[in-house]
């Protein structure tokens, strides 16, 4: 074996330097030992004393919301909840045994009682929800329980639970062991840091097993503030039992003057009661589950095929960028031919050589094929682009459905292919792949009829938004409103809406499905549900200087002449009596 | 038998025995009093180690000279196919299933490294070892198996591996002054290092800096640690009293956090004791070390007792928040298989080592 001894002093003489690090490194170890535990010791100490100091939240109360006319439809309601400190299980079966004289407990209740009492939580919630009954029961035998005890609670309300749903929303306990409510959906997620406030805490000592042994010290909590809308609460009741015998429908109500929501339904609806408190199983099974889905807010939160609403869009893009003038004819003869496909006006006879405002109020789409043609499509997408399509409107709810609004550019991310001539035809009557939400629609007419671009919908009173102008031309806008204007009084809509006030409006029946050469003039109460053109209507009144801006939607509800029009004229009504 | 038993090794038995006693108070008190499971394991472990430790002792010293390069190279080979197709147990890949047994080639690569530097610094001349050039491979030794096991992930198993085997390069003869540089511009370097961390490692560091950042989240655990160091006091809480371990505030207190028990219920007595023990023994292998006038036996001695104080410092240091958390046991008291094996086994070479001395084989 090798053996050199020049190495091995070498060695020894670094093995030294090594053990000297090995001894500071020691050294170190020991002073900072002697930091934690005799120096700064007693700051331990106390602290691991804390560790046995819990902090119990003291839940704020919520802030309500309340509609312009001064209805709450979000409160508080005060609830009585029970609870019992940890205890041994015999003093707790005794408790329990006691209990069950005067108030019910169920399957359910037992379990979670079981599972809170493994947690070792320093109460144990007994029941939820005490009826006036149980309590006034309770309050006999209260002396005779010991550690158990009646506390005061705010549970969230909604009084008028029917068509308030999708604008008020609902809230859910947050996770963790603060189970502040949190809101999940409509105001009560928008403006959920507003209302949630701040909460309070109680400091208690509990022992090792958790049981309280006293308070320490307390801090208030501090209520969140309360929240006024723009909904009408008695308008909103109104639309809502209108549009009730739909299976589905919405609509919503927009004031020119400012941009605020007057009313929003959505049908079905949801309690939201139900969904904010205890809720059971087989209740969520049947919300989810639904085929209709009552949980989504059919005003903004999903888009259709417009249909004729949309060409109100490609007339004034034509009108504005001077392609056609008002007096202009072109010959409906039933039917547009291209490439060996007839694209077919709904009236099949053709409604002969016909302008602007006849197109428009007579909805002929022969025109609107000619129109969209001359347009191109980047045209038009320019113009329903200023007018609301395809961007989120500015409402306040989150996640707003945008739509779809088709361009080339987007045929070729999506498809992969060119655009092709006959799908700016079928734009250009909103059908194809657009798709825009009721409240887009409402927005676009909103816009027009404020003269601004900038006009945006709003979902608080008296917000004052400083929009600032992008005007449109006044002369275009004043030949689509009379055009709107005659589609009420000899139209498509002079049915149901020929009234003294005036109403400027149009109608759609936008189609689901191609339609086969054999139901050509079928009555649509005959096809099945499913596959009915959606029908809409939006209009604005009065007519000299329009105010109000109302759309209706009736999921596959036939003609918008037949199943809209007409609920819009009584909600107009409504409106005008004030 | 008793005659060949060499006198010096009496020392190590005793100094392991009151440390070993520690570690199974230790265990049951942090298992809550309980001697069912963990602190049942414990000394089952401790008598798996003491076999091995005992048959080591049997062994033929020689046999670990001329076996080094192929112990590496099986160990590195392992550490290879743990990084492939280990089994992925608390979000690292550090073990392989051998069906009875996972074990974890990271561990066994600390002893090996030592092995396999040993024996290349063995057959060095002392003139060869003041050239720079001949400690290249040694490096590459070091570097290779601490990239694999950093891979993992596990830093701190990296970190101890790259310590140790440092630690054997110098004392090898590695040319101080590049030595110095080398360490320099490490540091200089450190902050370079923060682009390869995980994300959990940046979080550890950071909390490490900042507990108060997230007390209830990362920072928790350096947090309860403190507070039970601290609230130890001189004596203590006494045996079985302390109430952040009872109390269930403590994380991981049976493995990499045993310390933090220890110190809790035996105050600065019973944390300055085990530390003193640890530098004893550190001092004893030493000792050992420097007894001997064959180089191998010499390195691979210094370089057991150096692996050994790294894991101290590291998990005390840990413990009391003096660095960040990684997951390095403390020898001997950490509940854990392949960490008592490993330090069972340096204990049966130095006791062999010893015994073959006398005989007049190493």
């Amino acid at each position: 074996m090798f053996d050199d001894n020049k190495s091995g002093n070498c060695i020894k003489f670094r093995a030294k330097i090594i053990f000297g690090i090995i001894l500071f490194l020691s050294a170190v170890l020991a002073f900072n030992l002697y930091r934690l535990q005799i120096g700064s010791a007693e700051k331990y100490v106390l602290l691991s004393n804390k560790n046995r100091i819990r902090l119990l939240p003291i839940l704020p109360r919520r802030g309500r919301i309340m509609t312009a006319d001064g209805k709450v439809i979000a409160g508080n309601m005060c609830k009585y909840k029970l609870v019992m400190e940890q205890c041994n299980e015999k003093k707790f079966n005794e408790n329990i045994d006691l209990l069950r004289q005067c108030i019910y407990l169920n399957d359910e209740d037992d379990f979670r009682i079981a599972r809170l009492r493994k947690k070792r939580t320093s109460f144990v919630v007994i029941k939820d929800d005490l009826s006036w009954e149980e309590y006034s029961k309770l309050s006999m035998i209260l002396f005779r329980l010991n550690g158990v005890s009646v506390e005061n609670i705010h549970a969230r309300h909604y009084p008028m639970p029917l068509g308030f749903g999708h604008v008020v929303g609902h809230i859910s306990k947050s996770g963790g062991s603060l189970q502040i409510p949190v809101g999940k959906t409509g105001v009560e997620a928008i403006f959920d840091d507003r209302l949630a406030g701040k909460a309070g805490n109680l400091q208690i000592e509990v022992n090792a097993v958790g049981k309280k042994v006293r308070i320490i010290d307390s801090q208030e909590p501090t209520a969140g503030n309360d929240i006024v809308i723009s909904i009408d609460s008695q308008l909103q009741k109104y639309i809502y039992d209108l549009l009730s015998v739909e299976k589905a429908a919405a609509a919503v109500v927009l004031d020119i003057s400012n941009g605020e929501v007057v009313a929003m339904v959505s049908i079905p609806d949801f309690d939201p009661n139900i969904i904010s408190n205890q809720m059971t199983q087989s209740q969520w099974q049947s919300i989810v589950n639904d085929p209709l889905f009552p949980l989504i807010n059919r005003v903004v939160g999903c888009s259709y095929p417009p249909g004729s609403i949309f060409k109100i869009v490609v007339a004034f893009a034509a009108l504005n960028e001077k392609i056609i003038s008002p007096m202009d004819k072109i010959f409906c003869s039933g039917g547009v031919k291209l490439d060996d496909h007839v694209f077919h006006c709904w009236n099949r006879w053709g409604h002969g050589n016909i302008n602007l405002c006849d197109a428009l109020r007579l909805s002929c789409d022969c025109y609107f094929f000619e129109v969209a043609k001359k347009l191109g499509i980047d045209v038009i997408v320019k113009y329903a682009k200023k007018l609301g399509f395809g961007t989120e409107t500015g409402i306040e709810f989150p996640n707003e459905n945008i739509g779809l609004l088709p361009s080339k550019k987007w045929k070729f991310l999506r498809y992969g292919t060119s655009w092709k001539p006959y799908e700016t035809m079928i734009t250009g009557i909103g059908q194809g792949a657009l798709l825009a939400t009721l409240l887009q629609s409402a927005v676009m007419l909103g816009k027009l009829c404020s003269g601004n671009y900038n006009f945006a919908p709003t979902l608080i009173k008296g917000r004052k938004k400083n929009i600032a102008m992008a005007p449109i031309d006044g002369k275009c806008i004043e030949i689509i409103k009379n055009a709107l204007y005659q589609v009420c009084i000899s139209g498509t809509a002079a049915g149901s809406c020929r009234t003294d006030y005036g109403i400027l409006g149009k109608t759609s029946s936008s189609q689901v499905r191609k339609i086969k050469p054999s139901e050509i003039g079928m009555d649509q109460k005959l096809l099945p549900w499913k596959l009915r053109d959606h029908a809409f209507f939006i209009g604005c009144a009065p007519f000299k200087t329009p105010r109000y801006v109302v759309a209706v939607f009736v999921e596959h509800g036939g003609g918008g002449s037949v199943a809209a029009a007409p609920v819009a004229r009584k909600i107009f009504d409504r409106i005008m009596e004030k | 038998m008793k005659r060949s038993f060499p006198n010096e090794s009496k020392i190590l038995l005793a100094l392991l025995f009151f440390l070993l006693l520690i570690s199974i108070l230790g265990q049951y008190s942090a298992s809550g009093g309980l001697w069912e499971g963990q602190a049942l394991r414990h000394i089952m472990r401790i008598f798996l180690g003491i076999a091995l430790a005992a048959y080591i002792f049997f062994t033929d010293f020689r046999f670990w000279n001329n076996y080094a390069y192929l112990l590496y190279a099986f160990v590195l080979v392992s550490l290879a196919i743990a990084n492939l197709a280990g089994i992925t147990k608390l979000g690292a890949q550090r073990w392989i299933d051998l069906y009875f047994f996972a074990f974890q080639p990271s561990e066994f690569m600390k002893l090996t490294i030592i092995f396999a530097l040993a024996r290349y610094y063995s057959m060095l001349s002392f003139i060869e070892t003041m050239e720079f050039k001949s400690h290249i491979f040694p490096i590459f030794f070091v570097l290779l198996p601490a990239l694999l096991i950093f891979k993992q992930p596990d830093l701190g198993t990296a970190a101890l591996i790259i310590c140790t085997g440092a630690g054997i390069i110098f004392l090898a003869g590695f040319p101080p002054k590049i030595f110095a540089a080398i360490i320099g511009s490490c540091l200089l370097l450190c902050p370079l290092g923060w682009f390869f961390l995980h994300d959990y490692q940046r979080n550890r560091i950071l909390t490490f800096v900042d507990p108060d950042r997230d007390s209830l989240g990362a920072g928790y655990h350096i947090l309860q640690s403190k507070i039970a160091v601290g609230s130890g006091r001189l004596w203590g809480r006494g045996f079985l009293q302390g109430t952040q371990s009872k109390l269930n505030f403590l994380p991981e207190k049976n493995t990499d956090f045993i310390f933090t028990t220890i110190a809790e219920e035996f105050g600065f007595a019973g944390s300055l004791t085990v530390l003193f023990l640890f530098i004893l023994i550190c001092y004893y292998f030493f000792w050992v070390a420097s007894i001997f006038r064959n180089k191998f036996t010499k390195l691979l001695c210094y370089g057991l007792g150096m692996l050994l104080f790294s894991h101290v410092f590291v998990n005390i240091a840990m413990a009391i928040g003096l660095l960040p958390v990684v997951g390095i046991p403390l020898p001997f008291l950490s509940y854990g298989g392949s960490s008592m094996i490993t330090f069972m086994i340096s204990c049966g070479l130095l006791m062999s080592s010893l015994k073959q001395k006398k005989s007049g084989i190493v």
